[in-house]
């Protein structure tokens, strides 16, 4: 017996494999169809004793008569049972149509996502009611549903709906398969056949009814589960019968041809195929007794329709109400995907693994045992597979038990129990969003084992990466779900936003520390923070604009920088060619972003302007005395430059202003600070700037006019000193100071 | 993806063969020079693979077990010896064996049979094998095909007209067909000699052993890359998709995830992350370049020394927890951690997630995965104390609502006890009472269960005469007022038997 059934459940096996690799199997569409008819009101006759008398209260009172189901409670609890399984597991893309028949049909649902709950189907059969036992048996028959059910199988699902579109020409890839489980009463053998072949009737003119419309869809397969419910102690009517065999091969070799060669080499393995009773319908009848038989009957049979195995957890540790302090040990019975237990029939291991044959042979379950979880660490394990799980006695109380520990975020880590030998955790358990998983984790030796350190490799021997700084950029740049209503302007998916933003963010990010100054600076912070971010606001460029004036005081103050020494002996570059390359390294990063949009534009205005140029620095400083002098001739350059005043300059002007007012007297006092850097240009803007363009926003007559004199600075070439000029100045009569033994070579060096 | 080499050392494999000029060469002669050829291949461009080097003839022998080490298999392969015929269905038997058990049935693996495609007489042969496959018990089942995943390339010492001549081609392609199809057959182009059979493995070098190489992009920051293994392609559907799906050589971050976020996902594969030299790249297009060997060690000292993303993204992915979200390809994802193993190394690691928009639920589609700065507030707080995962789906599972299921009778009395449990209790527990009350009353009209109503009405009208004298006065009202509801209820007048309907308790005021 029980290698029979082992060689059952491998060609099972092999069987489901091939429907795995389908969207499209007959698991994509159920119909139950359930009579409605008044024979179903009549009793199960299996008693249930509600009224559970404790013995202190026993005395003097009558207990309640027990309650017994009719066939229609227990066939709608059955199918709800099987339906809270189904959603349990496959929350999506597993379809379940529910029809009600009696004189009529009455459809409870539809394949729409939205209607795909148990809580749905329960409301809707509410207002079905119990059937009428009074109703007339002539009119009622169970044939009005399975016509209805047939015509169901042809409308076209959302999901099937949206693949052929997405598939355009290749749309017949798309295919209709389905399943009808009608639980009814029937009244004989002859009777089935009847029903079985109304079905194919109605399929074969369904098919070309739907040939013609572009909502309905040709069935290419149907498989009937037809289960006959009858009273308990009564004798049934109707045989058992597997997948009926009748018809021919055509169909089976037909969807064959798209398997994997993989598949189909285990095929050959097979014996012949159950063939059917045409190439479009396959039956098969379940005589079942109502009430618990039925119950275990459907459950058999959800696991069979969706690829389902059971797995046991046993050793649960569960505090007892009663002995706070003792906990006995539980098992509590889950079933998922097979592919769970895939390892375990691989390697013929089912036994090993502890699995345990029950009940009438067919029902197996492996058994795992539960590891007390440690402290809740943080652990990326190597899981191969994770697989919702449903548990078969949902409201038990280990059940229960297990499934809140695990749904309060708790994981359990799962080993097969081994008689000897080292213990080997091969699944854990854990929920995610209210979801509990049943992962599959690797337990054998690993390919990758013993592999080159990073260190060893590529930029391995780098040892002053900014980590941390990464590490703030991933912060950063983690990501959040966003709701698929909220639409960006852009079109751009919110993935392909993040990816734009990772772009931003990587314009300019040297990788090690002594690449770069700024990022090793405070002082830099905000505006390196800000000018990544796609649009700016006001305030944004004025805060910009404050951290380029916090440096601009820096160096005034000659505050060193955390420039890297690393790779040059002694002291390093001199404080005003730190300055440099730091202003230099902020220059490029803001340049990058500078196309952006105008305010990030105006934030590099604002470095241009307000970055000390050496050559003019080192003037200023040897110069001091002839302060009175240079201006006169800044003053006579300025007048020369005033069509090429962009308003560039003028921001920058008023940037200094605005900074003058409040830095003015801390730097006057200091007799090593040097010049300030104002006094120049507001010479110049009283001079050359009209008092209202220094100070208010940029006029569109300047903007345009700038615009004018950059096209027409085109055409011709450039004066020298145009040229070569230094914030719009150049410093004329040059050769003089040379002669006059300046430090050429300085100045020329800082000019480079 | 570990590969086992199954040379054939049977007697057919000494024959000679004619070189125009030249010294005799057997075809195990041409076979070691192929193979010789491949394993230097390997030992510099594809060094981190497993092989086992296995002889058989009418026995098998595993020479070489899983090693990384060249040497050692080019040494076992200089001390073959020759034995008496082939029987590739016990070679076969051995394959599954040794690779079972050193890596389990779940481990895809490479399985080389290296044969001059003369495949035995009489019992034992191939051909005999393959007349007998359905007439076996399941104690003699015939190896293929194999439990793990399996690429099964043939390497015939021998040209395809040869093997035409004979049935050999064909029991071959059988051979490969049972394997699973994944592999593929070579053979000789042209007359047997040295270059010919160099330009066989050649084809194999290419076709199964050549490094996959791609650049690792986020943003403006990039890496050459090596992905070990090759990542292979993967058909999603046989049906609907059948084209497979490979990985792309541009591997682009889409953003970050927290460790605990991503929690464990399933994953189809794992790979090495190796960051690679770029001029590198153009030493190991020519398969099996190994003249570059003697250079090789400063090269890599310089790229040792300049900065690369690979190193930094490794660092702070391990010092933050995180894990790198990175697209492999239109509608396909994986993961990019650091993985650590026993000892002090660590590496940079790629998972591949099953391909779909919708690789873990816990996440939600990726495609809809944006940028945090979009978000009104930070969904990770300020001070990261919160996540914006896992996604909630729509529907609570069964186990997390409460749900009521009567299929074994001990589900149904605890539902009813505890109703008259409360009951006992009233009023103080009337909001309980009128829950537990509420839940039943539902599902007794979904099951179409109105006999229970009745019941539990006179349950509860008998609680109602049981009351003491010292109980409330309000818990009389309540438990007639609930005994009639479920009455009316169970009439299934619409009135009183909606679904949506919830019995309220009686209004009653004792307070004056």
């Amino acid at each position: 017996m029980a290698e029979g059934n082992s060689r059952f459940s491998v060609y099972n096996q092999l069987i489901l494999q091939i429907c795995k690799m389908k969207m499209f199997s007959v698991s994509h569409k159920t119909v139950f169809v359930v009579d409605h008819c008044p024979y179903m009101a009549e009793s199960s006759r299996q008693q249930v004793e509600c009224d559970v008398l404790t013995k202190s209260r026993a005395q003097g009172v009558i207990p309640l008569a027990p309650v017994s189901k009719s066939l229609w409670t227990c066939a709608v609890e059955c199918s709800m049972e099987y339906c809270r399984i189904l959603y349990d597991i496959y929350p999506k893309d597993k379809l379940v149509n529910y029809i009600v028949s009696d004189s009529e049909f009455h459809i409870l649902n539809s394949w729409r996502q939205e209607d795909q709950s148990t809580h749905e189907l329960m409301s809707a059969l509410a207002a079905v009611g119990p059937p009428n036992p009074r109703e007339d048996p002539e009119c009622c028959s169970i044939l009005h549903g399975l016509v209805a059910a047939v015509e169901s199988l042809c409308k076209i699902t959302e999901l099937q709906h949206e693949r052929r579109t997405s598939l355009m020409d290749m749309a017949e890839r798309v295919a209709n398969r389905g399943r009808i489980i009608c639980l009814t009463n029937a009244k004989s053998d002859t009777h089935v056949r009847m029903l079985e072949d109304c079905i194919q009737e109605t399929i074969l003119e369904q098919n070309k009814l739907a040939a013609g419309s572009d909502r309905l869809m040709a069935i290419q397969q149907c498989e009937l589960v037809l289960v006959h419910i009858y009273p308990q102690g009564e004798d049934t009517l109707v045989s058992d019968r597997p997948k009926k065999e009748v018809g021919d091969m055509t169909h089976f070799a037909f969807s064959l041809k798209n398997t994997t060669p993989h598949l189909k080499a285990l095929l050959l393995f097979l014996p012949l195929l159950p063939s059917q009773i045409s190439p479009l319908l396959t039956s098969e009848v379940h005589s079942v007794r109502a009430g618990r038989h039925l119950a275990t009957k459907l459950n058999i049979l959800v696991q069979q329709h969706f690829d389902l195995a059971s797995t046991t957890i046993t050793n649960i540790p569960m505090k007892e109400e009663q002995h706070a302090n003792t906990s006995a040990n539980y098992d509590v019975e889950l079933l998922h995907h097979r592919d769970a237990h895939l390892e375990f029939f691989k390697s013929g291991d089912l036994h090993m693994a502890g699995t345990s044959t029950r009940e009438n042979g067919l029902k197996e379950t492996v058994t795992l045992k539960w590891c007390t979880p440690r402290t809740n660490s943080i652990e990326l394990h190597y899981c191969t597979g994770a697989y919702r799980i449903s548990p078969t006695d949902v409201n038990s109380r280990p059940s229960s038990c297990l499934t809140n520990f695990l749904l309060n975020g708790r994981s359990v880590l799962l080993e097969q129990p081994r008689k000897s030998g080292s213990k080997v955790i091969s699944h854990m358990l854990s929920s995610h969003g209210g979801e509990i998983f049943l992962h599959v984790l690797n337990s054998n030796r690993s390919t990758l084992e013993d592999p080159p350190s990073i260190s060893e490799g590529c930029g391995g021997r780098v040892t002053d990466y900014r980590i941390t700084d990464f590490g703030e950029f991933m912060r950063e740049n983690r990501l959040t779900p966003v709701s698929e209503s909220s639409h960006d302007p852009s079109g751009k998916l919110p993935a392909e936003r993040a990816k734009a933003q990772l772009e931003r963010h990587t314009r300019y990010w040297p990788m090690i520390i002594s690449q770069t100054t700024i990022f090793n600076m405070q002082a830099v912070v905000p505006l390196a923070n800000l000018i990544v971010k796609e649009t700016l606001t006001e305030e944004d460029v004025l805060t910009c604009q404050k951290t380029v004036y916090n440096l601009v005081d820096m160096e005034r103050k000659n505050d060193p920088l955390p420039i890297s020494t690393v790779g040059s002996r002694g002291k390093g570059p001199k404080r005003d060619e730190q300055y440099r390359i730091m202003w230099n390294e902020l220059e490029t990063l803001v340049k990058t972003h500078a196309g952006a949009t105008d305010r990030h534009q105006r934030v590099l205005d604002c470095i241009v302007a307000c970055r000390s140029k050496p050559p003019e620095e080192e003037e200023r400083k040897k110069r001091g005395r002839k302060r009175e002098e240079r201006e006169d001739r800044t003053e006579k350059n300025g007048s020369k430059d005033t069509e090429e005043k962009s308003w560039q300059e003028s921001e920058r002007l008023k940037g200094l202003l605005d900074k003058e007012e409040q830095e003015a007297e801390v730097i006057k006092d200091s007799p090593d600070s040097p010049e300030p850097l104002n006094k120049k240009p507001r010479l110049s803007t009283e001079e050359v700037q009209p008092p209202e363009r220094a100070k208010g926003p940029v006029s569109l007559l300047s903007m345009w006019t700038n615009r004018i004199t950059v096209a027409n600075s085109r055409k011709h070439q450039e004066f020298v000193g145009r040229a070569s000029s230094v914030n719009n100045k150049f410093e004329l009569y040059q050769h003089l100071k040379d002669e006059n033994g300046m430090d050429v070579h300085e100045n020329g060096k800082a000019s480079r | 993806m570990p590969t086992v080499v199954l040379m054939d050392v049977s007697l057919s494999m000494t024959r000679p063969v004619s070189l125009d000029g030249s010294e005799e060469f057997q075809r195990k002669n041409l076979a070691v020079h192929g193979l010789n050829m491949l394993f230097e291949h390997m030992a510099s461009n594809y060094r981190l693979e497993f092989t086992a080097l296995m002889a058989f003839s009418s026995l098998w022998e595993l020479l070489v077990p899983f090693t990384r080490d060249y040497n050692a298999l080019q040494e076992a392969l200089s001390n073959l010896e020759d034995y008496d015929k082939t029987c590739v269905e016990s070679a076969l038997n051995g394959v599954s064996n040794v690779v079972q058990q050193e890596w389990g049935s779940a481990c895809p693996c490479q399985v080389m049979l290296v044969t001059d495609g003369s495949l035995g007489i009489g019992k034992g042969s191939l051909r005999h094998s393959l007349q007998t496959l359905k007439q076996r018990g399941d104690d003699k089942k015939f190896p293929l095909p194999f439990p793990f995943p399996t690429k099964l390339f043939i390497m015939c010492i021998a040209n395809a007209e040869e093997l035409q001549m004979t049935d050999a081609m064909d029991n071959l392609e059988e051979l490969l067909r049972l394997s699973g199809g994944d592999g593929q057959i070579f053979t000789v182009e042209g007359p047997l000699c040295m270059k010919s059979v160099q330009a066989m493995f050649g084809r194999l070098i290419d076709h199964a052993y050549s490094p996959f190489h791609a650049v690792l992009h986020c943003g403006n920051l990039s890496s050459d890359v090596q992905v070990f293994p090759r990542p292979e392609p993967i058909v999603v559907d046989e049906e609907v998709e059948p084209m497979p799906r490979t990985v792309s050589t541009d591997l682009e971050i889409v953003g970050f995830i927290e460790i605990a976020d991503i929690s464990s996902p399933p994953v189809i594969s794992r790979h090495l992350v190796l960051p690679i030299a770029v001029n590198k790249e153009v030493d190991e297009v020519g398969a099996g370049a190994t003249d570059e060997l003697e250079e090789e060690p400063s090269a890599s000292q310089m790229a040792g020394k300049s900065p690369n993303f690979c190193v930094l993204l490794h660092g702070s992915l391990k010092v933050e927890g995180m894990v790198a979200l990175v697209q492999l390809g239109p509608e396909w994802y994986g993961m990019l951690y650091s993985q650590a193993d026993s000892k002090k190394k660590s590496n940079l690691m790629m998972s591949l997630f099953e391909p779909g928009p919708e690789p873990l639920p816990w996440l939600g589609k990726i495609s809809h995965l944006g940028p945090i700065s979009e978000a009104a507030e930070n969904p990770y707080g300020e001070d990261d104390s919160k996540s914006p995962f896992p996604v909630q789906p729509q529907v609570k599972r069964s186990y997390a609502q409460n749900v009521t299921v009567w299929i074994k009778a001990s589900g149904l009395q605890t539902d009813v006890q505890k109703i008259l449990r409360n009951a006992r209790k009233l009023p103080d527990k009337t909001q309980t009472f009128y829950k537990e009350l509420n839940r039943l009353r539902k599902a007794a009209l979904a099951f179409g269960f109105w006999e229970l109503l009745k019941g539990v009405a006179d349950l509860l009208e008998r609680e109602c005469t049981l009351l003491p004298d010292s109980a409330h006065p309000d818990a009389a009202f309540q438990l007639s007022h609930a005994a009639q509801q479920l009455k009316l209820a169970s009439t299934g007048d619409s009135q009183y038997a909606a679904f949506d309907h919830n019995i309220a308790p009686m209004h009653t005021d004792f307070s004056s």
